[in-house]
């Protein structure tokens, strides 16, 4: 009996402290094999860019929990002033900011090396984005000044916390050399520590970082590719925070868990149905109206659900800076036979589409083929693996392309990669131009260099009303970022956005 | 037999290297360039040629062939082409959760599998043979993926005995052993519902032999006639089985270890195709290559054991 109170007392002493203590470690479930390249200059898919956002800075960052332009703030960086034809950039740095582990103190040097190797296509994916940089030089220790060939729309959208905005220490990429990739150093609030193949990146708080020492003192990245399983170890409490699904039934399904919170927050990738004008018969403006005139949007949306998606009004996402209703046409299958009957195809038409069998764009295009049927337009589907997809759409090779994307959320981006002639695919500067639109070429060229922000807007304006009109694109739905968390994790902002597609686990980051 | 074994292995050279050919040409035949999955959506044509040049996949064919078959002699496979991190260590990394979970299975199988099939076998169309049967058949029928699910509902989320994420700590091992349970069972019930099978049926051919029928003359108890004559005589097809097995497990157990969050070699070979990642899985081809291989001769050597008959000279 004595023994059994001593034992109690013994327990409840020890679990006191427990009790109170709040909880450090942050074990976050995402649906990866393993992590790629978290070089933040290389760092391209949602695995690895939710990750490097949480190891690096840029020199200006968006405020936490935002995405929008307007919000750009300093960040390593603590002031800039530019020239009056905004060609000449001068970036004042933050003094005492700590690299990760023995890498030293930030300098110019490491900003300058950056972003020269942000701008060398064999170490950056981003290096179309810096074509624009004439020189980036160190006046001093702490100043850098950032020299451009002309005026582009939003220097500071390049230099931010994302893709080749991030910086690197010089001396621990040479270093280090291909190695930086697996073990890469920073100045974010987390720091690597470990990467078991296969299983688990592990983060440490970065003490020294100069926004304050993080609350949460570990990060267990877990990979966890089974969408099930990964819901169940949430639903076990084995996870603090996971990578969810657009899916309306997985959000209405983790929302009645007792403690989780569902996180819906921008950007919003837009999926478009991108009409191949260099084939026939999509060379014939009637055919594409026929196409745009058959998708039921309301539809759509419907089969996707609301939480999480949302009707687009325009070529580009809703919020990017420059967005205006294009006015799409809306859903008319009597004017989509019409039209084809004018084009003389009265007994309908068969087009061939490459499209990817990852199962939500498979059930999405599957649902615009059931709409297009109803018109009297077949699509026979070549499902095939997704790599594969991606390479034989920039091949030319499919009528009409499905894709889905979000870009930095200014206009001229996603304008200048999906409907610029520059950008068709097959020549030698393609990215992701499908339909070998040239319909506002003009416009997007005089937006880039125009120095008035009305009249720059004005031609974003007039260049998606024009794409509108050719029928260049159709845009069928746009969806949200979707993640769960316990209702103990507090982010410590407002997340309405996030450009690294992850929720950023900052300095005030904590447990309740 | 250490001259068998030699020759074994010297006659595995010509097939590790129609593996090795084969495997160079097939990820090369498979659309999809890995520059482009490296590099993302946003690649520009002269960013994914740098990357590709960087990378050697711009050198001739040929170059490229006499390259990763000198190294590969060397047993050096290079570092991955996506990750940077040195193949073999990735590897070895993963394959004792590899080897866990394949004996785990394999043993649950035999253990069931056996006994299961030589009692049906002795029951012929009696309820314990169609229930044996039933159940095996129940045994392949069912995806692991379901199954797996069907586990983790009921031992990690209604009584939380088992966790749902199984990467366990190879150092711990209590904490392996926990992690283990579930996706062996879950594999082992498969593997028990072949060797039943093959046990049984293998069991009713032996069963009516003359040398079983004359050891029952002569008095030798049933229970004796059973295990000493009858099963060692069945015992060359289960074997077989058990060997072809074991490959398979090696390279299928990947839905198992997706379910179950493991590590494993499995998924690592997908998530290298995914990714186009070229030099990682010629690696893991030929470490899987070498498995078998080492498997079937470890299958063939079990053979004299069980049979005297079978030499191997």
């Amino acid at each position: 009996m004595k023994f059994r109170h001593i034992a109690l007392a013994a327990a409840l002493a020890l679990a006191a402290p427990a009790a109170q203590a709040a909880k450090t470690d942050l074990i976050v479930g995402m649906a990866a094999q393993d992590v790629g390249k978290l070089d933040p200059h290389l760092a391209v898919s949602t695995i690895d860019r939710t990750v490097v956002a949480w190891l690096f800075n840029g020199l200006v960052r968006f405020k936490p929990g935002s995405m929008s332009p307007a919000d750009i703030e300093p960040d390593l960086a603590t002031s800039w002033e530019s020239s009056a034809d905004k060609k000449v950039w001068t970036f004042k740095l933050r003094p005492g900011v700590k690299f990760h582990g023995d890498y030293g103190e930030l300098t110019a040097d490491d900003v300058v090396y950056s972003l020269t190797k942000s701008a060398d296509p064999k170490r950056s994916a981003s290096s179309g984005d810096f074509a624009s940089f004439e020189k980036v030089e160190a006046l001093d220790p702490l100043t850098v000044r950032i020299t451009l060939k002309q005026t582009i729309p939003s220097l500071l959208g390049i230099i931010t916390n994302y893709g080749g905005g991030f910086i690197v220490s010089k001396k621990a990429v040479e270093a280090l050399g291909d190695k930086f990739a697996a073990q890469p150093i920073g100045t974010g609030p987390f720091a690597f520590a470990a990467n078991t193949p296969n299983q688990s990146l592990e983060l440490v708080a970065h003490k020294a970082y100069f926004r304050g020492a993080p609350k949460i003192g570990k990060i267990s990245y877990r990979f966890l590719p089974s969408n099930a399983s990964r819901d169940l170890a949430f639903q076990n409490g084995e996870l603090d925070l996971e990578f969810g699904s657009q899916d309306q039934t997985w959000i209405d399904r983790m929302k009645k868990l007792p403690g989780a919170v569902v996180d819906v927050f921008q950007p919003g990738e837009e999926a478009i149905l991108h009409l191949n004008l260099a084939q026939k018969p999509l060379d014939d403006l009637r055919v594409r109206q026929a196409i745009a005139y058959a998708i039921n949007r309301p539809e759509i949306l419907k089969f996707q659900g609301p939480d999480a998606s949302r009707t687009p009004g325009s070529v580009i996402p809703i919020g990017n800076l420059g967005y205006v209703d294009a006015g799409l046409p809306g859903y008319d299958v009597a004017k989509a036979k019409a039209l084809l009957a004018e084009a003389g195809f009265k007994d309908g038409l068969t087009l061939k589409v490459v499209h990817t069998q990852l199962p939500n764009m498979l059930a999405q295009m599957q649902v615009v083929q059931a709409q297009l049927k109803r018109a009297g337009i077949n699509l026979d589907l070549q499902v095939v693996e997704h790599a594969t997809f991606h390479q034989m759409i920039r091949q030319d090779l499919s009528a009409i392309v499905f894709y889905a994307a979000a870009r930095f959320p200014v206009a001229d981006v996603y304008l200048t990669q999906f409907y610029h002639s520059r950008s068709t695919v097959k020549t030698p500067t393609a990215v992701t131009n499908f339909s070998h639109c040239t319909a506002a070429d003009a416009e997007i060229d005089a937006a880039r260099t125009e120095p008035d922000q009305a009249k720059q807007i004005a031609l974003w304006e007039t260049a998606q009303k024009k794409i509108v009109a050719q029928m260049c694109a159709v845009p069928l739905i746009e969806t949200l970022q979707a993640w769960v968390r316990k209702d103990t994790l507090v982010y410590g902002y407002d997340l309405k956005g996030s450009l690294s597609l992850g929720p950023l686990i900052t300095e005030q980051t904590h447990f309740k | 037999m250490i001259f068998y074994i030699a020759r074994r292995l010297l006659a595995a050279v010509p097939t590790l290297w129609a593996v090795l050919t084969l495997v160079f040409v097939l990820v090369r035949i498979v659309p999809g360039d890995p520059a482009v999955a490296i590099l993302g959506d946003r690649a520009t044509p002269a960013a994914v040629a740098a990357l590709q040049a960087k990378l050697g996949l711009d050198r001739p064919i040929w170059e490229q062939y006499l390259t990763f078959l000198g190294q590969s002699a060397q047993g050096d496979f290079g570092i991955s082409m996506v990750t940077n991190r040195p193949i073999l260590a990735d590897v070895g990394a993963v394959i004792p959760h590899t080897i866990d979970l394949t004996l785990a299975a394999m043993l649950i199988g035999i253990v069931i599998g056996i006994p299961a099939g030589v009692w049906a076998a002795l029951h012929r169309n009696r309820w314990i043979d169609v229930l044996a049967r039933m159940l095996s058949l129940v045994g392949l029928s069912f995806p692991v993926f379901v199954s797996g699910i069907f586990l983790l509902l009921t031992f990690a989320l209604h009584w939380r005995i088992f966790p749902v994420i199984g990467n366990a700590n190879l150092s711990d091992p209590g904490d392996r052993l926990l992690k283990l349970v579930l996706p062996s069972i879950t594999l082992g019930l498969v593997m028990a519902a072949y060797i039943t099978r093959v046990t049984r049926s293998s069991m009713l051919s032996v069963l009516d032999e003359d040398y079983m029928r004359t050891a029952r003359a002569k008095g030798v108890p049933w229970k004796r006639v059973v295990w000493r004559h009858g099963l060692r005589n069945a015992g060359l097809p289960v074997v077989t089985v058990v060997g072809l097995y074991i490959g398979i497990l090696i390279g299928n157990s990947v839905l198992t270890e997706i379910v179950f969050n493991r590590p494993g070699l499995g998924k690592i070979i997908v998530g290298a195709l995914n990714q186009r990642d070229y030099t990682m899985l010629q690696g893991l081809m030929v470490i899987y290559c070498f498995l078998i291989v080492v498997v079937n001769l470890l299958t063939d050597l079990a053979y004299g054991f069980i049979d005297p008959r079978v030499k191997h000279a």
